[in-house]
């Protein structure tokens, strides 16, 4: 067990820059995700750990010591990719067993045939054996052993994948979104059984996703990644309730932020389409952006203050214990997304007016450039006011 | 309706059922009933005589060693072409530049023809002016000769690589390799190309940090398909070896080099002797059934191998 520490790290594909100075710390049994859109250099980052490629720039540690010398073979992690990547000519087995014969064995004891005849051979096949019947049980693929990857269904595949990279007790384990070639039922199902395996394993996973649903369930933390930049790394609730950028914002969270364009004026009033934020920036003054979850946005009968927003909506998403609706906010008509209860929403349809309002102090402030700006203290006095007044 | 649609059907498939027939069942056919006459082109009637071609052929000294001359040039040719194809095509699949060139450079001698080549290795395997034994001469009185052999064949002259009969069979060998082993890189290199990058990565993070841990674990295995292929044609290939025999030993010395398709040449056509030609013909047949036989088995077995 290890943890594993990134310092600066570069790297190019010719001229395109993939990653653009990489700086992460891992502790030791935690699980990180790393998540960001595709093409974001997530699996790129992955594969540098691993040794499989090699960073322009920059220091990957792994405990102790420095291994940007060392090749993937000789780091001791293990990794289960996307693909699954498991050997067609060998059983569930003899894919398990493979790490530990490498490991274990001689380059004699491996020869086919006449391996055998090399002393410590038997002695090395019961250890191997034991190693890989004890995993296959926590797996519960004891009754898949004989079986070839062929001959196995997508989860039966994960699952044998997961018990190849097990059964060597690595220091870490990488994952290359392993659960995206399942089907919907299955990857919440596997999720689970991740975050249990992980407990039980007390070893430092990191897991390259670009479903926010599974780095939201299962991280301890995780690492948003958008264009080759590390945006921001925390638990899951920090990245959903304080984003620091608004890329982050607009990443975290399904259905997306509401990020409606606004401007704050030099006395830190803030105005969004036509209504009042209530909140005053402290330093900032200009355009910039105000992110409002849909959960935040609360639907209201009438106008009743310059807070609110006219809202038609445009579309009805049912999906049982909430409401999505979408629909055209404010005079402009900008897109947006209001999360209600069922009860709150039975009225609602297509084409109807009605008013939406922020619930007062979970709106977020960004700049221009995405950065995202404090209220002032007095928020809190105010918000507190507002409880009062309910 | 069914049954219309059936025959629609062979309608359509008749063109190639009958070219198939005319040109290759109907052959065999007529070459299988010669196999039991004595036959010559010429002769008003013809005989039938029953196994008596075949029981010659199993049991006459001469023909037995047209097998064993058959066997034994495709026992070192297929191996060794085989091998040096896989060699070759590793080889070029691990380089970065050139690989163009390489593939070029290998593949010539199949595109040239063998009978033409033939002529050139005759030349350049003739035991006083040719280049090979001129270039072995250079090499004497130099530190060579303490190779004993070096030194006998620098007093005694180089060998005979055509006459000898002991170095004949190792020539035409030698001869079939370098011709063949280009067709088995590229069908190689064609396997090689269908191998999963990501095995290569699974195979070095499981610890595979040899290049023949690799070569055990993924690339061997992944390339057997291929395999079974390419030791069928090879064989198959091997066994109708017929250009640089007839060109450069007909069959000699002393039958040394008396290949099958050799012996359908000389009894057949050479001598007219159509019956014993045939029968020939059908035991090599037999063999190229056999082979074929043999992969289609090992290609079914591997089914699920997706």
């Amino acid at each position: 067990m290890a943890g594993i520490n990134l310092k600066n790290i570069h790297k190019s594909f010719g001229k395109t820059p993939v990653l653009k100075g990489i700086n992460l710390d891992i502790n030791d049994g935690e699980f990180l995700t790393l998540v960001g859109p595709s093409g974001c250099g997530k699996s790129t980052l992955l594969r540098i750990i691993a040794g499989l490629e090699h960073q322009d720039i920059g220091d990957v540690t792994i405990g102790m010591s420095l291994v940007n010398q060392v090749r993937a073979s000789r780091r001791d992690l293990a990794m289960v990719f996307q693909s699954y990547a498991l050997y067609p000519h060998l059983t569930v087995e003899q894919n398990m067993e493979t790490p530990l014969r490498l490991r274990d064995m001689t380059t004699f004891q491996r020869f086919p045939l006449i391996g055998c005849l090399f002393p410590g051979y038997y002695e090395a096949k019961k250890k191997i054996n034991q190693t890989v019947d004890q995993t296959s049980e926590i797996l519960k693929i004891t009754a898949l052993l004989d079986r070839k990857p062929g001959q196995l269904s997508g989860g039966q595949r994960q699952r044998a994948a997961l018990g190849r990279a097990m059964v060597r007790h690595p220091s870490a384990f990488l994952m290359d979104e392993p659960l995206s070639n399942l089907d919907a039922a299955l990857r919440v199902h596997m999720r689970a059984e991740l975050a249990d395996l992980h407990r039980s394993l007390k070893t430092t996973f990191i897991y390259v996703t670009h479903d926010q649903a599974e780095a939201l369930t299962l991280s301890d933390r995780m690492a948003v990644m958008i264009d080759g930049e590390l945006l921001q790394v925390g638990p899951p609730e920090e990245l959903y309730k304080n984003p620091l950028d608004k890329r982050v914002a607009e990443f975290v969270g399904s259905p997306k932020i509401n990020m409606l364009p606004a401007e704050i004026n030099n006395e830190g009033r803030i105005t969004s389409l036509g209504a009042t934020i209530r909140g005053q920036s402290t330093t900032y003054i200009g355009s910039g952006f105000v992110g409002i979850r849909p959960e935040n946005l609360k639907l209201v009968s009438s106008r009743q203050s310059p807070e609110c927003w006219a809202f038609e909506v445009t579309h009805k998403e049912n999906l049982g214990a909430d409401v999505f609706l979408h629909g055209r906010l404010g005079r402009r008509g900008f897109h947006g997304i209001v999360r209600e209860t069922p009860e709150n929403a039975a009225e609602l349809g297509r084409g109807i007016r009605t008013f939406v309002k922020a619930v007062p102090g979970e709106a977020l402030l960004f700049d221009a450039n995405g950065k995202r700006l404090p209220f002032k203290q007095s928020l809190d006095m105010e918000h507190f006011m507002v409880m009062a007044e309910a | 309706m069914y049954s219309r649609a059936l025959f629609a059907g062979y309608w359509f498939a008749a063109p190639a059922i009958l070219l198939m027939i005319i040109i290759l069942i109907v052959p065999v056919l007529i070459a299988a009933y010669l196999s039991f006459t004595d036959y010559s082109l010429g002769n008003p009637d013809i005989n039938w005589i029953g196994i008596q071609n075949y029981e010659s052929l199993f049991n006459r000294s001469s023909y037995k060693k047209m097998f064993s001359a058959s066997l034994i040039y495709v026992g070192i040719t297929a191996p060794l072409s085989i091998g040096l194809g896989l060699g070759a095509a590793l080889l070029i699949n691990s380089l970065k530049h050139f690989k163009d060139l390489y593939k070029a450079i290998y593949f010539l001698p199949v595109m040239a023809a063998l009978l033409a080549m033939a002529i050139v290795w005759e030349f350049a395997l003739h035991p006083s002016i040719g280049i090979i034994n001129k270039t072995l001469s250079l090499g004497c009185d130099s530190w060579l000769e303490s190779v004993r052999w070096y030194a006998r064949s620098c007093a005694t002259g180089f060998p005979q690589w055509l006459g000898d009969k002991s170095f004949t069979m190792a020539t035409i060998c030698f001869i079939g390799v370098w011709q063949g082993f280009g067709f088995n890189m590229v069908l190689y290199l064609a396997g090689l190309t269908s191998v999963p990058r990501e095995l290569y990565h699974a195979a070095e993070i499981d610890g595979a940090s040899s290049a023949w841990d690799r070569f055990r674990l993924v690339t061997w295995p992944m390339l057997g398909p291929t395999t079974v292929f390419v030791v069928t044609i090879t064989m198959i290939r091997s066994f109708q070896v017929f250009d640089t025999v007839e060109a450069l030993t007909q069959g000699g010395p002393v039958r040394s080099t008396y290949v099958m398709m050799y012996g359908i040449f000389e009894k057949g056509i050479q001598q007219n002797l159509i019956g014993i030609g045939s029968a020939i013909t059908m035991v090599f047949l037999a063999f190229v059934l056999l082979l074929t036989l043999i992969q289609r088995w090992l290609v079914d077995r591997r089914t699920f191998y997706s």
